[in-house]
């Protein structure tokens, strides 16, 4: 393929390099650090707010179709054993029941386990949801109960634990070698962190409403899904039916977080029904099943030991991880902050615990929240160590320059001097005390081409100026439709709203599952060439119009043709179009070497604790993060916001509780499982930092992860500095913080 | 104030499922259509057999066919499609289903169908239509108040009714207004700025 040689400036204003490029035959010239944008970067509004804000935007609960049954799934209420016989009969006789489906085998060894309560087991469709309802409890389940193991720490692999602190042994690999590291320190640290499990519980749970066609044998499927291409692949799997049999609709799906990447039984058992019942099928979970059969994000036990030198460098950091994932036993790897560690001898040990409880999904930057709770808390120890200012020290042992720059930035943006308690002691006789805490984040995330068919975006122009914008993936509520017509109208110089963005209809071109914030920057540049190819369509119109050469006709102002010459509108140009529209699909290729692969970002929190309640309140947050071409800016900001909120709510008010004896969710609702609201939130800011990273012709990177791993080790922080003692657990309750502030003035 | 259940009638949907005793107590326009709708059997117990109802909804006359159990959610989104009214627990504890009945927010969920017969039912379709936005939605759409949406039907209406009823609601007010609503995506703060941008405005539930 022929490429074109190009030079260009990545990075940010303090960080400038000049990289040498060549752009593949046919692709855009990217942008860089010179490039002055009209459109993109700017605050535009989200373009499906006004259907989301008028309630017009259907959603897949809100698909509603002619003969459509309701279809509800029976799930165990077991923990742990077999399935020995199901009995549908009397089912089968309730009234308006149309169709069941088996989810179990009792013959078949490894169809009739039952891994946890809510394990499904079977399906029923009926007229009415309330007529389903009552179906499902006349179906009759004979179960052989087996030993099962709720609480991670009764796992067999689970580590010894004394006063809150791991007691095992640390792993013989390497060991010598670590002891030695640490033993050439000038002072060590080491602690125990426990993060407890958080349920995704996206608004709109789980769930699809499929149609079988029993003539033409296709599948038609609304899906609440981050993965449409998935979704299919996966349903015509089930079905053993070909993928160009299924086409699935997420014009609009409520949420996802990291739990919607797979049709689920629940996807399984709602194609069986409607091709059963040869009509169409709603299945939607309720929610004590979203927050107990739909994925979470996994329990995480963590210990570091470390240690600085008389530099206060970190010299040795040894960690190890038990993850609690669920019933699957994998998915409870942990990350932890790395960029503080260049100097230093490194150790990560990590093990899953299974137990009898639902499996663990990617949620939000799987794992990092929870190994940066922990990594940040033992910063925040070894620079109360070394008697230095947390700030101070990280930036003493930041290797990022692009954070570097971030720290700097927000701490004098949040006043970090003024907020941030000295060591010392704390003055218990006060009713309430504030503190400020901080902490990193990071996510390497530049998107890519696709497997199989690339990404890609087709642009239409038609002859009545309207363009439209298409791809087959979702948009989940990150604002990805919005991204599209930003890119498009920054290409052919129109404004934003006249922009029709289509989402998440199989039968448009592919693109990526919304997950490890691919999704932009996967297609962004895809979308920004379909944009360019048709404008050079329509250049040669005007060309051809005009009878002057094509490489002669440019656009500026708005304005196609040559300048000082006879010049067009896009309207006018449009124009010549014809019936046919220009149509151009533009494909993702792969990445340039570009700035960097990661994206950065911190975040600072400050917190005030009720000494008599143990209550803690956050006062206010603020977000600083990169994520390469900033967009849609005002969307963007709001994704930061969500996190930061996000975070917030995780670490001081989220908890499943398991009953250790039934296996079953205590609190499998929305009214005990408190997620954050609006009277708990603090002053919150966000702010973009934009870096222009070469990796395409666009330079996104994704945006929904990396600002969700600071948060909950920024407020921790924050409390461990208020109180003059940490709280290692999330969530971060009263009573934990009252102990901490008893063993302090036990201490005394 | 949001979510406070409907001063008018003790026939809750709690007290519905306690048992068949908190029929008798329903209010009088429920039972008596609810009895002109009695299957022929004569039957005086309420079964699962469907009834035909009256609602009205944003000003207009809906039929809409329920069991005496159908809550007001359901009948809107499936007797009467009007879907923008969201389902979200079911149970009363996250304003996603949030409406005005006779100018009072509450939890659809929360409300029989039957109850509601009677009263000026406004949902978030009844507010404003995307060529004519009520000033929240327009607020809404202006502050990025919202991302999956899928919260925000319900965040609208009570934040209508919380500055119908404030005037020009201070920061604490509508915390303290809006506490009924979850949202999983963390708009709460965009929320805030779209309330205080509508505030002092005179806004109608149309
Ligand atoms: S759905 Fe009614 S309050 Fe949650
Ligand atoms: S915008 Fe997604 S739940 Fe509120």
């Amino acid at each position: 393929m022929a490429r074109e040689e190009y030079e260009m400036k990545v990075g940010f204003a303090a960080d400038q390099k000049t990289v040498k490029i060549k752009i593949p035959d046919g692709d855009l010239k990217p942008w860089d650090l010179d490039t002055k944008f009209e459109t993109v970067g700017t605050d535009v509004d989200r373009i499906d707010g006004i259907a989301k804000a008028t309630g017009t935007a259907k959603y897949t609960f809100d698909v509603n179709l002619p003969g459509m049954l309701q279809g509800v799934m029976l799930r165990s209420n077991i923990p742990s054993g077999r399935v020995k016989k199901i009995d549908f009969e009397a089912a089968s006789k309730m009234p308006g029941v149309r169709a069941i489906v088996p989810l179990k085998d009792p013959a078949e060894g490894r169809r009739n386990r039952v891994r946890w309560v809510g394990d499904p087991i079977a399906a029923v469709a009926a007229d009415r949801r309330e007529q389903a309802l009552d179906a499902i409890e006349k179906i009759v389940v004979e179960y052989e109960t087996s030993q099962a193991v709720i609480d991670m720490q009764d796992g067999e692999d689970a580590p010894k634990l004394e006063g809150g602190e791991i007691t095992s042994p640390w792993p013989d690999k390497g060991n010598e070698r670590m002891e030695e590291a640490l033993g050439e320190c000038k002072h060590t640290r080491s602690g125990t962190w426990f993060a407890e499990v958080q349920t995704h519980s996206a608004l709109e749970s789980h769930g699809h409403v499929c149609s079988w066609d029993d003539d033409k044998g296709t599948l038609e499927v609304w899906a609440s899904t981050q993965a449409t291409f998935g979704a299919r692949f996966g349903l015509a799997r089930a079905l053993n039916i070909g993928g160009d049999k299924v086409t699935i609709h997420a014009e609009y799906v409520g949420g996802g977080f990291g739990a919607k990447f797979s049709p689920g039984t629940e996807g399984v058992a709602c194609a069986l029904l409607t091709r059963e019942a040869k009509a169409p099928v709603k299945l939607m979970l309720d929610r004590f099943e979203e927050h107990t059969c739909a994925g979470n994000r996994p329990s995480a036990l963590m210990q570091i030991r470390a240690g600085i030198d008389a530099d206060n460098t970190i010299t040795a950091w040894d960690y190890r991880c038990y993850g609690g994932p669920g019933y699957r036993g994998r998915g409870g790897r942990t990350t932890f902050p790395r960029s503080y560690l260049e100097d230093a001898h490194v150790r990560a040990t990590q093990k899953d615990i299974a137990t009898n409880t639902d499996a663990g999904r990617a949620m939000r930057a799987p794992g990092w929240p929870q190994g940066y709770f922990a990594g940040e808390g033992m910063i925040d120890a070894l620079a109360e160590a070394a008697g230095i200012d947390p700030l101070e020290f990280r930036l003493h042992n930041e290797s990022e320059k692009l954070r570097e720059a971030e720290w700097r930035m927000g701490a004098e943006k949040f006043d970090w001097a003024k907020r941030w308690q000295p060591y010392g002691e704390r003055d218990y006789g006060k009713r309430y005390l504030k503190g400020a805490g901080m902490a990193s984040a990071m996510w390497g995330q530049m998107g890519h081409r696709g497997r199989g068919s690339p990404n890609a975006v087709k642009v239409r122009i038609h002859a009545d100026g309207t363009v439209e914008s298409r791809n087959g993936a979702q948009d989940i509520g990150t604002g990805m439709k919005t991204v599209l017509a930003m890119l498009t109208a920054e290409e052919l110089q129109i404004p934003v709203g006249t922009i029709k963005v289509t989402m998440g209809d199989t039968n448009d071109p592919a693109g990526p599952a919304s997950g490890g914030s691919t999704t932009t920057p996967s297609l962004a540049p895809a979308a920004r060439l379909a944009a360019g190819m048709a404008k050079n369509e329509l250049r040669t119109l005007v060309a051809e119009h005009l009878r002057v050469e094509e490489d002669k006709v440019t656009v500026e102002n708005g304005r196609w043709g040559v300048p000082g010459g006879k010049t067009l509108l896009f309207e006018e140009a449009c124009k010549l179009i014809g019936p046919q529209p220009i149509e151009k699909v533009g494909e993702r290729t792969s990445n340039y070497k570009g700035y960097k692969n990661n994206v950065c970002g911190c975040q600072f929190a400050e917190v005030e604790v009720d000494t008599r309640t143990g209550f803690v309140r956050v006062t206010e947050m603020l977000g600083i993060q990169d994520c390469g071409t900033v967009i849609a800016k005002k969307l963007a900001e709001s994704q930061v916001l969500g996190a930061m909120i996000g975070a917030l709510s995780y670490t001081l008010h989220e908890q499943r509780i398991m009953d250790p004896k039934s296996g079953r969710m205590l609190n499998g609702d929305l009214m005990m499982y408190k997620i954050a609201g609006a009277a708990d939130m603090p002053k919150l800011t966000a702010h973009m930092f934009p870096v222009a990273n070469g990796k395409n012709s666009v330079g996104a990177a994704g945006l929904g992860e990396p600002p969700s791993v600071a948060g909950p080790a920024a407020i921790a922080n924050a409390v461990a500095n208020a109180i003059g003692a940490p709280v290692r657990n999330i969530p971060i309750t009263p009573d934990q913080v009252l102990a901490a502030i008893d063993s302090k003035k036990g201490g005394k | 104030m949001t979510n406070k259940p409907p001063s008018r009638p003790e026939f809750s949907r709690r007290a519905f499922l306690k048992g068949a005793s908190a029929v008798a107590a329903g209010s009088a326009v429920g039972h008596e259509i609810a009895a002109a709708t009695q299957p022929e059997s004569g039957a005086t117990v309420f079964g699962t057999e469907l009834h035909t109802i009256e609602l009205t909804v944003n000003g207009k006359p809906k039929q809409v066919k329920v069991e005496t159990r159908t809550t007001l959610l359901d009948a809107l989104r499936e007797g009467a499609d009007l879907t923008g009214t969201k389902k979200v627990c079911d149970r009363g504890a996250c304003g996603g289903c949030t409406v005005m009945l006779d100018g009072e927010t509450v939890n659809s969920c929360m409300t029989l169908a039957f109850d509601a017969v009677g009263s000026k039912i406004t949902t978030i379709e009844g507010l404003g239509t995307p060529d004519n936005l009520h000033p929240m939605q327009k607020a809404f759409v202006e502050c990025d108040a919202l991302q999956c949406g899928f919260c925000t039907p319900g965040m609208i209406v009570s934040a209508t009714a919380c500055v119908q009823k404030r005037g020009k609601p201070s920061l604490d007010q509508i915390k303290a207004d809006m506490s009924g609503n979850i949202c999983r995506c963390g708009t709460y703060t965009r929320v805030f700025e779209a309330i205080q941008k509508v505030g002092g405005q005179k806004v109608e539930g149309r």
